[in-house]
């Protein structure tokens, strides 16, 4: 039984948010690192890779763990985790907010208005724009994975336009439609002039591989069965074959969704600090 | 031209088919060496497995 049983629900709060505060406004020095220092070993690649300095097999493994890493910097951005607005390192947080997701193709604008309706409607079917990676089990997540990205499907980014249309911020989709001419115009250029292996090695498939991954292990996993609602119900902590680093700093991912502003990089720490209060909450910490 | 802009994305299945499908195994063939039958060029190959390809997943919005 947990050492706060029969704890008030208001000292639990007040002890909850007294960890919390010890972890916010940190500056996560190593999301900015790894912000540009992941765009700009991916961008190398390509005169590597071209010139024959890198064998091709070597990009597609680099490239596929870039785009997979590419996500978590712009994660923080959307919660100004680096800088809040206002603030004199804001055009900081903008920054690695556009840049990073660059490889996954992901407008900044797009990711972090539907990332947001996540947080706000995490696990309601009709409402959560990630709902529609809920699967029955691993394998079932990557095929739903792959089966959201089809062009006729209605969840994964397909359901982030909807989204942004009941939000009443249609006008983001630009953002997602130049993106796609984008991406799809440089495949094409590349493919026609006679490189389309080197693109589909370095950049189509590594996107594809890396949206599966980010997926299963920022929304599938942390979420799992994904039905439960309530800030101490949507999420979970979970044990990762591959580790807290493998799975991307998500086994404390409940952690993140009860104080988004807490950095990455700390919320292991708060996790086991705030773990018996967690308990004592009913929360879903058992693998953990 | 925002217009010109959704039809081109509507038709990015049939496009993707075309424009990066048909070259990619193109390159395939020719990067493995293989010799199709009848004298049929890679691109040709390529064009045409790569369009029907796009067709199906235009039509039924689904490549797999």
């Amino acid at each position: 039984m947990s050492a706060l049983a029969g704890t008030s629900e208001a000292e639990l709060i007040r002890l909850e948010r007294e960890i919390a505060r010890q972890h916010l406004d940190k500056f996560p020095y190593f999301a900015v690192a790894w912000a540009f220092t992941n765009l700009a070993v991916w961008l190398s690649l390509w005169p590597l890779v071209f010139t024959g300095i890198l064998p091709l097999w070597a990009g597609f493994l680099i490239a596929s763990f870039n785009v997979a890493a590419c996500y978590l910097p712009s994660h923080e951005a959307q919660h100004d985790i680096i800088a809040r607005p206002g603030t004199k390192l804001r055009w900081l947080n903008q920054l690695v907010g556009h840049l990073s997701t660059i490889p996954l193709v992901l407008p900044y604008r797009v990711a972090r208005l539907t990332h947001l309706e996540h947080h706000t409607h995490a696990n309601d079917p009709a409402l959560d724009p990630d709902h529609s990676t809920q699967a029955s089990g691993p394998l079932h997540a990557i095929w739903t994975s792959i089966q959201n990205r089809q062009p006729g499907a209605k969840g994964g980014l397909n359901s982030y336009a909807e989204t942004l249309k009941r939000i009443g911020r249609a006008d983001v989709l630009l953002d997602a439609a130049l993106y796609n001419l984008a991406f799809y115009g440089i495949l094409f250029a590349l493919a026609w002039s006679g490189h389309a292996i080197e693109a589909a090695l370095l950049w189509w498939l590594p996107r594809h591989i890396g949206l599966t991954y980010i997926h299963y292990y920022l929304s599938w996993a942390p979420h799992h069965p994904a039905t439960d609602k309530g800030r101490y119900r949507d999420t979970r902590s979970f044990r990762a074959i591959f580790g807290n680093i493998g799975s991307m700093g998500m086994q404390y991912h409940i952690v993140h969704h009860l104080h988004p502003r807490i950095p990455l990089y700390r919320t292991p720490r708060a996790y086991w600090q705030m773990r018996e209060i967690l308990e004592a909450r009913g929360c879903r910490v058992d693998e953990l | 031209m925002l217009k010109l802009v959704g039809l081109v994305l509507h038709y990015m299945p049939l496009i993707f088919g075309i424009g990066f499908l048909a070259p990619l195994i193109a390159q395939l063939i020719e990067r493995a060496g293989l010799a199709l039958p009848y004298g049929i060029a890679p691109l040709a190959a390529g064009l045409v497995i790569g369009g029907l390809w796009g067709a199906q997943a235009q039509f039924r919005g689904r490549w797999i």
